[in-house]
């Protein structure tokens, strides 16, 4: 027996009205919170601007030269070392002063030719030239010796051949084969476009996983969490709201950061279907939301909250190849890996946004995200569920 | 500046912090965990990059070829396809990073000493790892090839293969790798990791504890009271610079310890321009909780100061020396560069404060700009 | 000695000095030309409702808020620059506003005191002296090492006072510190601070809420919306309000009611008594007025008492068109008989809940009619707060069973859900919306049909009294129109059963006889069943039913008027006795060994077996004292006496044991 002019319970309509009040309610708070709204907007543009700058391959990286040689033939050998990726530093006098500019920081190589080179080279006698590479930065160090081992193999190779006699178009009757690289998606290996959807897939992350979590915690904290608590919404009904809020918002800066930044400024291209990495980005930003949301019924205070983001966030950040190639983790890291949201959102994203590629091709990552997102979500349910239980 | 009433602020707070045991776990299991996942995790180094293989000809001269790359550590081989067609979904769906196509009639053609093209298809996306896989495939090509002309030359002149195949390689590289000899990426990565989780977590420590401390209203016994600024500054900050001293340690002891990173450096000059680095960041926190009065305001601007430069401008995953020159700019302006320096010198150079002085004199500089300014815009009596 | 060196040494100027004082935030005038001097020795009290100003006032004092006008002067020293303020904070001692805020929360009693000692360089043998000291007088000495957040609210605030005065200060200057303090343990606090204060001859500015308390000053400033109404001796602000007040008790009630407001604007009901504030006439003029207009009824009693300044302050507002007049609706809502329904609308039987090994709540039973305003009362911590939250859904019980709106506790918790209202302790509303915002929310939470969510959002706002202020942030209304947009979005959905957690802590007398209109309203014309908890005891007395709890049970269950004989049968005749001195008076007579003193604003009551021997004890007690009594009036207990009496019975209990 129920006195109220009106029955509320279960009707699909007003579970509807329900969510919906509470979405907006969320917007509303976001935009009143002048602060956030800066920094949101922030990383949503200048913060991707930013990372669209870097670049990651070697570029005119030092080489100072010890040559003990002084012909043609090692004059000719140093001049190759050119940019884009190195510069000539000058030359040096002994090898000391060669580990003293490593030590500095001041040359990356050390490109040291033998007295004779020249003479041996003519007689055919084999010669060897060393080079000493600062390998304390590994990205670089590996980049340096496989361009001077490339640039030297070559130089050592024209001379086997102009020694024999053998010109380039003679070479055609040689039983050699001919590298033919196609670079696809981005034939100009541009870092830009690498770099700044690495850097919006990683703003949605912080993001998707800060933003519920600060508002949940926020409610705690401020205690309007019981007034919702003894109203007839269900935990589902207050926590959703905030995961679709924080959404939308993501979903927004999105598309603002892809055409004035991404699109705007680097010019990467839009290969595949925009409605499709929109549903992808907003099922990501639901799982990474269910986890922040879980964090938070964790937490007393924001304190707590914002250090067990951290801890949970940047792994997830640094190991899913965001930034680095995730081919090369180590076995259990890698499998590690599979369970993070991020992993199947990094590849789904290139996929859809350099390559082009469509739902048909996409369909089990996307399986991988969506099974990931609803197990998340619904633990987070229920630990906010259990919470105001003891 | 009174001893005393530092002694008891900063006392006051190690207790606060004390009796958090989640967040004072945190504090310590934060960074550990971090060092941990990070250590064993972060690998720069291009390896087991997926690829896939069209043999259009299946001759045993082909076979030895695609062999070279099937038998690397650089290759993961994930099968073969029929036709060229096949290809492009698997790299749309990243499946494969690149693909060698071998053409028809490979063997008969190189026998007969016409010239044959090999295809290489590869993957743009990941520009580090493009140019990486391309010098792989590049060094895979030219060993075969050398091979092939040594043998071409020994049958067209009549010399023995061993001599050929010096003819065909007269110059060869000695390379040596100072520093890291075996480029372990572990070893240049354990000094890198303390730079980025001490830029990390000593700000959202400090920013949390001040804000605090302001949104529920006890700050206004500091306000009331006769403790100087500069007091209640150093007293309230003591005990997680404490905490992030104590962090400097265990994390060095990580890295030699657990990942067996050789440091050669001095122990004493490096843990005090650590102590330095850690003042800096905590200098930020310090800095972000003046200007922040919410705890959520704190934590996001600490996001956007700290995470962001820690990985692009930390030289952490990108070397500050292949930056662009506005890039490079940028990167001058956050400290955790200087300390990359210092880390990697100390750890793997083995240089002190002669080679250093200007890195350390810079996180030195940075971090008293950093603590002026919170003392300035520290006010203990308020407009609000 | 020590009194007269310290007089010798006091300073001849006085101790504060305010003049002109104006504070604004952003483009908004929070305090307005304020003048105000403190004497060295005085108590001067800041009285006005939230939002008047006083704490801006105070901190400016305190030297921690710039401002922008007027001149502040402290110990002789202008606080004009940060550099100024440094010079005196160390003779200062300042306690903000909010319960146990200032402290910190996971350090232990002990560890409070030190940490304030330590911050003011107080010598360790100095400080474990003072230390035994104020622990002694707060009673604190027993809870040494028990971390601060487990303290109860009362206690919370005593140590808050001897963390203040632990460097011995000339000056303190606390800010509220009985807000949403029980009344036994406010009445503590003021002993323990008035006898601190006296002892060191420290001079002190204190604000409070609580307009009774103003007996506790020599001298007080009223404020209100930013500036001084009246300022002086609290008899003379009383006094200077042109009018009497005449208590009438009157059978029929309501129609006595009903009249007397249609002839009166300041009308109150309180149990059986009529107190009717007639304006601008003697008190002799007062009463043959009053008794005019009820000539036809049976009138039991009549008189015209004192004012309390309580009264004179709603006449001041009301006199000078500061305050609305009541909400239209409820205006002249006739106080109804108690319903004859005996449909429950609540029922709880053997609630238990055990946080660890603390037993919070431990077998309370009672039942709510609809239509009734059940009143549960109790010191901080007793477990009200508890058993609404266990009887609300967000808390299960660890035993025991309820019903609400009909339905079942544990199975049904949904279908209770939607036909309850809750307003909770602290102000639950979203702070960065809109009245109007947190109104719609509220009614679309509760699935108010949409064609009827305009006609529903207009009558909250008229019902609440919301006008004008619809598009303002809920987090900047004062408090008073904080609680009624609570009240108003608790009633949105126009509930069966409404729960209401402390609704009126720190709202200003005007504000909250608004609020308790609506509140009579609703149970009379929409029977609604409503539960609340209240530590203003006058506001219990308009309750139907009410349960005093002690130490998470129920010791008391019954109508306020059956309480009320309960008592009277139990501890004898309610004296009420009037004196100069009220104060003094206080302790000779609570040394005189009478049962249940206690001071009610300017008055002392005590319970007498034996009134007529009781009255020559105390009037041989006082003359031997020097004070004089003015006035002995035997009278029926209100149900502040109750709760007092009842409550530190059994804190002596326990005590003993």
């Amino acid at each position: 027996m129920t006195h109220s002019t009106w029955n509320s319970s279960g009707s699909i309509y007003l579970w509807w009205s329900r969510m919906a009040a509470m979405t907006s309610k969320e917007l509303l708070q976001l935009a009143r919170d002048t602060l956030l709204v800066l920094a949101v907007l922030y990383l949503f543009t200048l913060d991707i601007m930013m990372a669209g700058g870097v670049k990651m391959d070697l570029s005119k990286a030092t080489v100072v030269v010890h040559d003990a040689d002084h012909s043609p033939a090692s004059r000719e050998l140093i001049y190759r070392f050119q940019q884009p990726y190195f510069q000539l530093g000058g030359e040096i006098l002994d090898q000391k002063e060669g580990i003293r500019l490593l030590d500095q920081g001041k040359a990356l190589m050390v490109l040291d030719i033998p007295p004779r080179f020249q003479h041996d080279l003519i007689q055919g006698r084999p010669t060897e030239v060393q080079v000493r590479i600062d390998t304390s930065n590994t990205v670089l160090g590996t980049l340096a010796a496989s361009y001077s081992g490339q640039i030297i193999g070559q130089y050592g190779f024209d001379a086997a051949l102009q020694r024999m006699g053998l010109t380039a178009e003679g070479l055609a009757a040689v039983p050699m084969f001919v590298d033919r690289h196609r670079v696809w998606y981005n034939p100009n290996q541009k870092d830009s476009w690498f770099m700044s959807i690495s850097e919006l897939l990683t703003v949605i992350t912080v993001l998707a996983m800060m933003l519920p979590a600060a508002a949940a915690v926020r409610e705690k904290e401020r205690g309007t969490i019981e007034q919702l608590l003894v109203s007839p919404l269900t935990p589902v009904q207050i926590l959703l709201p905030k995961v679709v809020a924080m959404t939308l918002v993501i979903l927004l800066g999105t598309a603002l950061s892809l055409t004035l930044v991404i699109k705007g400024i680097f010019h990467a291209p839009m290969k595949g279907s925009l409605p499709l990495f929109f549903a992808v980005t907003a099922m990501y930003t639901f799982t990474m939301s269910g986890l922040g949301l879980f964090v938070s019924t964790m937490s007393r205070n924001l304190a707590q909250a914002a250090m067990m983001i951290i801890m949970i966030m940047m792994p997830i950040i640094l190991l899913s190849g965001a930034w680095t190639p995730p081919e090369a983790m180590p076995v259990g890291i890698r499998q590690a890996m599979y369970i993070s949201p991020l992993y199947y959102y990094i590849e789904v994203s290139y996929d859809i946004l350099l390559k082009g590629a469509g739902i048909g091709i996409l369909w089990d990552s996307l399986l991988g995200l969506s099974l990931l997102g609803s197990l998340v979500f619904g633990f987070g349910v229920w630990r906010f569920r259990r919470q105001f239980r003891s | 500046m009174k001893p005393t009433r530092i002694k008891a602020l900063a006392y006051k707070e190690w207790r606060e912090i004390l009796r958090d045991r989640l967040f004072l776990s945190l504090a310590f299991i934060v960074p550990v965990s971090m060092m941990l996942i990070f250590g064993y995790g972060i690998k720069l180094d291009v390896e087991n990059i997926p690829f896939a293989v069209l043999d259009q000809d299946r001759t045993a001269m082909s076979r030895d070829y695609l062999h070279l790359f099937m038998d690397s550590r650089y290759f993961d081989y994930k099968g073969h396809v029929q036709s060229e067609r096949e290809l492009e979904p698997l790299l749309a769906d990243s499946k494969i990073r690149f693909a060698i196509i071998v053409p028809p009639n490979f063997q008969e053609n190189l026998k007969a000493g016409r010239p044959v093209a090999v295809q290489s298809l590869i993957d743009g996306t990941f520009p580090f790892r493009t140019s990486t896989s391309k010098g792989y495939v590049i060094a895979i090509n030219n060993a075969f090839n050398g091979k092939l002309l040594a043998g071409f030359i020994s049958r067209k002149m009549g010399v023995p293969p061993g001599q050929a195949a010096a003819l065909v390689e007269p110059v060869k590289v000695q390379l040596r790798y100072l520093y890291n000899q075996e480029i372990k990426s572990l070893w240049s990565i354990a000094p890198t990791m303390m730079m980025f989780i001490l830029l990390m977590t000593p700000p959202f420590l400090t920013a949390l504890g001040v804000v605090r401390e302001k949104e529920n209203g006890s700050i206004y016994n500091i306000y009331s009271s006769t403790v100087t600024r500069a007091e209640f500054l150093v007293g309230k900050l003591l005990p997680y610079l404490g905490i992030s001293i104590i962090n400097v340690i265990i994390l060095w002891l990580m890295a030699v310890l657990v990942f067996a990173a050789p440091f050669k450096g001095d122990p004493l000059f490096f843990f005090l321009a650590s102590v330095i680095y850690v003042s800096c960041t905590t200098g930020i926190g310090l800095l972000v909780s003046l200007f922040a009065r919410t705890q959520v305001a704190a934590m996001m601007i600490t996001v956007v100061v700290t995470i962001v430069p820690a990985v692009l401008y930390s030289g952490l995953l990108v070397p500050i020396a292949s930056m662009d020159a506005a890039s490079q700019f940028e990167a001058h302006l956050f400290p955790a560069m200087y300390y990359t320096d210092i880390a990697l010198g100390s750890f793997l150079k083995g240089i002190g404060m002669g080679q250093l002085w200007g890195r350390v004199g810079a996180l030195l500089f940075y971090s008293s700009v950093l603590w002026i300014a919170a003392y300035l815009l520290f006010h203990k009596r308020v407009r609000t | 000695m020590g009194q007269a060196a310290l007089v010798a040494e006091m300073p001849v100027y006085p101790v504060v000095e305010v003049r002109g004082f104006c504070k604004r935030y952003r483009n908004q005038v929070a305090v307005d030309s304020v003048d105000l001097s403190i004497q060295p020795g005085e108590i001067y009290g800041l009285i006005g409702p939230d939002g008047a100003g006083k704490s801006s006032l105070m901190k400016a004092i305190a030297g921690v808020l710039s401002f922008e006008g007027g001149k502040v002067q402290v110990f002789g020293i202008r606080i004009d620059s940060e550099a100024a303020a440094e010079r005196v904070k160390g003779r200062i001692g300042f306690m903000p506003q909010g319960l146990g805020l200032n402290l910190y929360a996971e350090l232990s009693v002990e560890e409070n005191i030190d940490f304030f000692a330590q911050l003011r360089e107080v010598p360790p043998g100095l400080l474990a002296q003072r230390k035994r000291q104020l622990l002694a007088m707060t009673r604190l000495e027993e809870f040494r090492d028990r971390p601060m957040k487990q303290l109860s609210g009362g206690m919370k605030q005593k140590l808050g006072l001897a963390c203040t005065l632990i460097h011995e200060p000339e000056l303190v200057i606390l800010d509220e510190p009985t807000t949403g303090v029980d009344p036994v343990s406010r009445r503590d606090f003021w002993a323990i601070l008035a006898e601190l204060l006296r002892e060191r001859g420290i001079t002190a500015l204190v604000s409070t809420a609580y307009m009774d308390e103003a007996t506790r000053f020599q001298r007080l400033s009223l404020m209100y919306e930013g500036r001084v109404l009246a300022a002086g001796e609290p008899d003379q602000i009383r006094q200077a309000v042109p009018g009497s007040l005449v208590e009438v008790t009157v059978e029929p009630q309501i129609e006595a009611l009903r009249r007397l407001k249609a002839k009166y604007p300041q009308v109150e009901a309180v149990g059986p008594v009529l107190r009717t504030f007639v304006d601008g006439v003697s008190s002799k003029a007062a009463r043959e007025q009053v008794a005019a207009s009820l000539d036809d009824l049976s009138v039991e009693a009549i008189q015209a008492v004192d004012s309390e300044l309580e009264d004179a302050f709603v006449a001041l507002l009301r006199q000078r068109k500061l305050a609305g007049q009541p909400a239209a609706g409820a205006a002249g809502t006739p106080l109804a008989e108690p319903p004859a329904s005996d449909e429950v609308a609540i029922k709880a039987r053997g609630l238990t809940r055990d946080f660890g090994i603390f037993r919070a709540v431990d077998q309370v039973s009672f039942r709510v009619i609809q239509g009734e305003i059940f009143g549960l009362l109790g010191a901080n911590g007793a477990g009200k707060t508890t058993v609404i939250k266990m009887l609300t859904g967000i808390l299960p019980p660890s035993a025991g069973q309820g019903q609400v709106a009909g339905a079942d506790m544990r199975r049904a918790r949904q279908a209770i859900k939607e036909h309850i209202g809750y307003m909770s302790q602290a102000f639950s509303l979203y702070q960065d919306m809109t009245v109007l915002e947190n109104i719609r929310l509220y009614a679309r939470i509760y699935a108010v049909p949409r064609s009827q969510l305009k006609q529903r959002i207009d009558w909250v706002v008229e019902m609440a009294g919301l006008q004008g202020v619809e598009d303002r942030l809920a987090g900047k209304l004062p408090m008073g129109i904080r609680q009624r947009l609570a009240l108003g979005c608790a009633l949105v959905h126009r509930p069966r059963v409404l729960f209401l957690d402390e609704p009126t802590s720190g709202v200003d007398p005007i504000g909250r006889r608004r609020f308790w209109d609506i509140l009579v309203q609703m149970a009379r014309v929409e029977q609604v069943a409503i539960l609340v908890t209240t530590h203003y005891m006058s506001e219990a007395e308009h309750c139907d039913h009410v349960a005093l709890m002690y130490a998470g049970r129920i010791i008391a269950d019954a109508s306020p008027v059956q309480m009320k004989q309960a008592l009277q049968q139990e501890a004898g005749q309610l004296l009420d006795i009037a004196t100069d001195r009220p104060l003094r008076a206080l302790k000779a007579l609570e040394q005189a060994g009478f049962a249940g003193v206690a001071l009610f604003g300017r008055r002392i009551h005590l319970l007498a077996k034996d009134p007529q021997q009781a009255r020559q004890q105390i009037e041989s007690r006082l003359t031997q004292q020097g004070i004089s009594l003015l006035d002995i009036t035997p009278r029926i207990p209100s149900l502040e006496d109750v709760f007092v009496y009842r409550v530190m019975a059994r804190e002596k209990e326990a005590r003993s044991q």
